[in-house]
Formats: C-alpha cells, sequence, structure tokens
C-alpha cells in the first residue's frame, strides 16, 4: 500500500514544532482554493447515498440484498428474453402464449420493490440518526433540506434503474421474436416509451414512501417494519371498508381506492400507458384518478420527509 | 507556547462575540444574558456538565437558535450568515459521530466533500490531516473497530479536513486514557499554535485547559465567571498564602477591609499579591490582631485552585 511509508526527510516540517511531537509532523497546509456551495454538497450526498444504496463503499454482505432483490424482480423479464426465440415459434404457430407486458409488470412483481425498499431506505436515513453522524452535516454547508432531497433522488434512483432493467428486457425480447428488426423496433418504441414516466412516478413515490416512514426511526428494524405496515395497512384499510361499502351499496366507498399507496402507483402505470385498468381495481375509480392520487401521494410523502429533517434535533 | 498565533493580516475582528446571548429551555436557563468577546487563540470554555459549554457552541455553530441576544463567529452572525460560518468553522462533537462499517478514509473524504471541497482535493486533504492526527494503516478499516483514541482523532480529522478558521472541540478528551488525554491536547496545542487555527476547547477538566490554552472563559449555569488571558492566573497573578494558626477570618477581613483582594481558606488566608506593598499591609494586620503566625508563602498557585477561589475573590473585591 503506498502512502504508509514514513515521511521523507525532506517533508515540511512546521515552523516551532517541538521534536516530540515530530511522529505527526509531516506539515499543514492551508488550503486556499476553491470551496463549492450546499448544491456541490447536495451532490456529493446524493452520489454516496447511491454507491450505498448498491452496498458499494460498504463490507460485500451489504450487497447481497439490493442486488438479489433487483435481480429477482428482472428475472422473468431477464428469462423471458432468453426464450424469446422459443416463445417466436410458439406464436407463429399460433399458440396463445400470455407474455409479460409492459404496463402490467410493475403489478405482477411491485412485492419486490417493497421489499427493496424495506431492505435500503432505512441505510440511507437510519445510519445517520442512529450513529449521530447528522450534526457534522449540518454543520457543513448543507441544510437539512438538501440532505433530505439528496437521500430522496438518490433512493428514487436506485429504484428507477430496479423498475427500468425488465421494461428493456421486455422490449429486448419482443425486438427479437420478430423477423425485421429495424420495423419491430419501430412498432415497440411507442408501446414501451410510457415505461419511462411510470418508472419515475413509480420509484419517486415508493421512495418517498419508504424514506418518510423510515425517518421516524433511528433503528433499521423499526423502519422496515414501519413501511411494511405502513404499506400494508393503507392498501388494507381501504380495502376492507370498500368490501362492506360494496355490500351495503355506499356510493362514497370506491373513492377510497385513492388512499392506497401502491395501488395508486398501479393504477397510474396503466393510465400512463393507456391501457384500460385490470379487473383487481374494484370499484368505479378513473385510471387518471390513481395517477392524481399517486402524484398527491408523492408530494405528501416528500413533505412529511423534509418537516421530519426541519424538525429533527441535531 | 507562544503568543496567540496571528490569523489574518491583523484585523483586530474578534473571534466570538456575544452580546446579552440567552437561551431558554423550557423553564431552564442555559445561558443567561451572556457577554463575551474573544480574540483568536487556543480558547479554553470551561464549566462543569449542564454550564452551558455546548449549548453555547451550538448556538455559535447556528445549531440552536438562541432565545435573545446576538453572537458573531468572525464577524458574522450567527442567525443571518450561518452558511458563511459553517464554511470556515469545524466542529467535533462530544458525542459518538462515526458509522461503524465505513473507513476513516472513505468517511473523512466523504465529510470533505460535503464541505465543499473537490474531490480529488478532498482525498489528499484527507490522507494529510489523518496523517496528523496519527492514524496510519487502520484509517482504511472499518470504525467500528477503532478504539475510542482512534475515534476522538477521526472526530478531531473531520472537523480539520476543511482547513477551517475556527475548531469547536466539545469535550475533546472525553474517555481518553491519561496517555491518550496528552496525545489528544498536544495535537490540539500544535493545531492552534503551528497552523494558525483558532480553537474553542470545551472542558469540564481545568487542568487541560491549563495545559492547552491562551485564554480562559469559564461558564457556570449560564453565567460568565471569568474572561482573561490563561496567563492573568498562572504568572501575573501571584497570590501570597498566610498561614496562621487561628483567626484567618479575622485577618481575610481586615486585609479586605484594607482593599486587598484577600479570602479565608481554612488556616490560610490567600491574597491576590498586587505589589510588595502588601507584605507590610498583611504584616502591620497580623500584628493588630495579634495572631499566631505560622509562615508566610508565595505562591504560583495552580489554574484550577485560582479558579475555585476567583469568584469569591472577585465578590470581595
Amino acid at each position: 500500500m503506498s502512502g504508509q511509508r514514513s515521511a521523507p526527510a525532506s517533508a515540511p516540517v512546521a515552523p516551532g514544532a517541538s521534536p516530540a511531537g515530530s511522529i505527526y509532523d509531516l506539515g499543514y497546509r492551508h488550503y486556499e482554493g476553491r470551496r463549492h456551495g450546499p448544491l456541490y454538497a447536495a451532490w456529493s450526498l446524493y452520489v454516496e447515498s447511491l454507491r450505498s444504496v448498491w452496498g458499494f463503499g460498504r463490507p460485500a454482505t451489504a450487497k447481497a440484498a439490493p442486488f438479489i432483490l433487483a435481480g429477482l424482480y428482472a428475472l422473468p423479464a431477464v428469462v423471458q428474453l432468453a426464450f424469446s426465440s422459443y416463445f417466436a415459434q410458439a406464436v407463429a404457430q399460433g399458440q396463445n402464449i400470455e407474455l409479460f407486458a409492459y404496463d402490467s409488470y410493475f403489478s405482477q412483481f411491485y412485492v419486490l420493490i417493497l421489499f427493496f425498499c424495506i431492505a435500503q431506505a432505512p441505510e440511507l436515513v437510519c445510519r445517520d440518526q442512529r450513529y449521530q453522524v447528522l450534526p457534522l452535516y449540518f454543520t457543513r454547508a448543507m441544510g437539512r433540506i438538501e440532505y433530505a432531497a439528496a437521500r430522496l433522488a438518490a433512493l428514487a434512483t436506485a429504484l428507477i434503474i430496479v423498475l427500468v432493467v425488465p421494461i428493456v428486457a421486455i422490449f429486448v425480447g419482443d425486438v427479437l421474436m420478430k423477423p425485421d428488426t429495424f420495423s419491430a423496433i419501430a412498432d415497440e418504441l411507442p408501446k414501451a416509451l410510457p415505461a419511462l414516466p411510470a418508472s419515475l412516478l413509480g420509484a419517486a413515490g415508493m421512495a418517498a414512501i419508504s424514506l418518510a416512514v423510515s425517518s421516524f426511526s433511528p433503528r433499521r428494524a423499526y423502519s422496515a417494519i414501519g413501511i411494511l405496515a405502513y404499506i400494508l395497512l393503507m392498501e388494507a384499510i381501504p380495502a376492507a371498508i370498500k368490501a362492506v361499502g360494496a355490500g351495503a351499496g355506499w356510493s362514497w366507498s370506491d373513492g377510497l381506492s385513492l388512499l392506497m399507496p401502491v395501488s395508486s402507483l398501479d393504477g397510474a402505470n396503466y393510465w400512463l400507458f393507456g391501457s384500460p385498468l385490470p379487473n383487481a381495481f374494484t370499484g368505479n375509480v378513473a385510471a387518471g384518478a390513481y395517477f392524481a392520487s399517486a402524484l398527491a401521494s408523492l408530494v405528501v410523502m416528500t413533505a412529511v420527509l423534509f418537516y421530519r429533517y426541519r424538525r429533527m434535533p441535531a | 507556547m507562544g503568543a496567540p498565533p496571528a490569523l489574518e493580516s491583523g484585523e483586530p475582528m474578534p473571534l466570538i462575540e456575544t452580546t446579552s446571548l440567552t437561551r431558554r429551555f423550557g423553564s431552564v436557563l442555559a445561558l443567561d444574558v451572556l457577554d463575551i468577546s474573544v480574540e483568536p487563540g487556543i480558547i479554553g470554555l470551561v464549566g462543569a456538565n449542564g454550564a452551558g459549554k455546548s449549548t453555547l457552541i451550538k448556538i455559535l455553530l447556528g445549531l440552536l437558535p438562541q432565545t435573545s441576544g446576538r453572537a458573531t463567529v468572525l464577524g458574522m452572525d450567527n442567525l443571518l450568515e450561518t452558511r458563511a460560518i459553517r464554511q470556515v468553522v469545524g466542529y467535533m462533537p462530544e458525542h459518538d459521530c462515526l458509522p461503524p462499517d465505513v473507513s476513516a478514509t472513505d468517511f473523512v473524504t466523504h465529510m470533505a466533500r460535503i464541505s465543499g471541497l473537490p474531490r480529488t482535493v478532498a482525498r489528499e486533504r484527507t490522507a494529510e490531516v489523518l496523517r496528523h492526527v496519527g492514524l496510519y494503516e487502520e484509517r482504511y478499516r472499518g470504525m467500528g473497530g477503532y478504539s475510542t483514541g482512534m475515534k476522538q482523532r477521526v472526530k478531531l480529522a473531520q472537523a480539520l479536513v476543511h482547513d477551517p478558521k475556527l475548531l469547536l472541540l466539545d469535550e475533546p478528551t472525553n474517555g481518553l486514557d491519561p496517555a491518550g488525554r496528552d496525545e489528544m491536547l498536544d495535537l490540539i496545542r500544535r493545531t492552534g499554535t503551528d497552523f494558525g487555527i483558532s480553537v474553542v476547547v470545551a472542558s469540564h477538566l481545568l487542568g487541560e485547559i491549563e495545559q492547552v490554552c491562551t485564554f480562559l472563559l469559564a461558564i457556570d449555569a449560564g453565567h460568565l465567571l471569568q474572561s482573561a488571558p490563561i496567563s492573568t492566573f498562572t504568572e501575573r497573578v501571584p497570590v501570597l498564602s498566610v498561614e496562621v494558626e487561628e483567626g484567618a477570618e479575622r485577618l481575610a477581613g481586615a486585609l479586605v477591609a484594607k482593599g486587598a483582594r484577600a479570602k479565608a481558606d481554612g488556616a490560610h488566608v490567600l491574597i491576590v499579591l498586587e505589589d510588595d506593598a502588601l507584605y507590610d499591609s498583611v504584616r502591620d494586620a497580623v500584628a493588630n490582631l495579634d495572631l499566631p503566625l505560622v509562615r508566610i508563602e508565595q505562591q504560583r498557585g495552580r489554574l484550577e485552585d485560582l479558579f475555585r477561589d476567583a469568584a469569591p475573590v472577585e465578590a470581595s473585591r
């Protein structure tokens, strides 16, 4: 390793240094150069956060959870890609095969996204509380809101990557299944493109929910349970009331669907693809309303996260 | 140790200045109309636990707003120019603040970047500063396995890495063994004298302040007790200790009546020795009261003794 040898004899020694202290005396230089402002600090934190979501710069074990969960989420689409020539033949022979589609993939596998958030969101906001690192940030060129925003942006970016990989796999698979590649790309691209805003919304929405909930506890375990409890309760309670309301003929209970955080993201997903809502969406709620409620959830949870950091003692 | 280091080219700007600074936590008054003005140097901030040291530091950093009053750091208002202050101030908190699964190099580099240093500069300065605080091979390992002494060094390094003009150190020797304490104090002294960085050292141990500081601020229950150069205590105010077999209280009373700063302490009377005429006053007072005199001794008492007596002596002036 470099940099660990003892100092060269010519190392500058600070004037007035006592010989007894010479072990450490390799000189100290003042820094007169440029100092960047809060935006640079936020960018640095964003980059560091994005690395730590994936376990880079941490022990090898820290990489297991994010990579396994992201891999599992992409696996069905990748398998479909691997067997695309087989599927192409089968389709050509007139078999009716249900292939994974852009608009319903999130619906089918969102549980893995939820697990990803449960595993990695506490990593971003609990450690600094637990190990009391926050005062070091807040006494530097970084505001509390910038801190929270950088963490949020990093988790959202990580989730975008997770969400987009299987979409790309489906796209490539679908293109390979067709005989004419160029016309296939021209056909498939417009169908796949809504995945970009959909992934953006899905990633930001899930990131905001999981970070807002995690930020209330310095303990990973409690944060993880908190995220799970928030999602399950916010899905289950409106569903239960809706079920009762459907039996009793209440007209207002369908609107409760909009309180469900994951269902809202799912519905917004279909709306962005211009697809009809599948039968799982009960009640008379328009797909566009789910998009609006997903956006509202994103805004509210981001506000909760920022509020939490404004008030956090340091 | 020489005179306090000159920071910039001799502009007479106070390092820290507060006027009527008050901070209230509910019904508790943590800082009570505090007026402080200190010049650059190594400043010892002494007080018992709960005296208001950490509160003062947090207010200077803008982590806590004051209830009333003003505070400036290097001429900048703590509430209006918080960011500008933070760029030139390094803070070492009292508590643990190091994530265990990150190496010291990664952590300090990251903190340097949060302070606004470009990436390569952040790396270079991290290496330099970690060497300065005496951390070598260990710096590539996770900090969870560090000893308390190593952790304190990393905490100092992260406060120094962006080359601040002022370091605020909150109980930097907490939890260190005697050898570790001496090393930490030596580091602080060299940081202050060799690098021209002003340092505020908060501590409840006067002995430490005495070793490294050039200026003493003593607060108690949010009040300012003392604010003077250390030399005032250890050099320029020698103390005459007069031991009598009985009547120490009466002797002290007689001397105070003559305008001396005196205080009875058991069988001793401690008198601040302002000029040689004091010897005559003591002789006359002892003779007048007809007291059995044991000995007269000039002390250059330790700061600790003086400090303990400082408030009563002040009061009896």
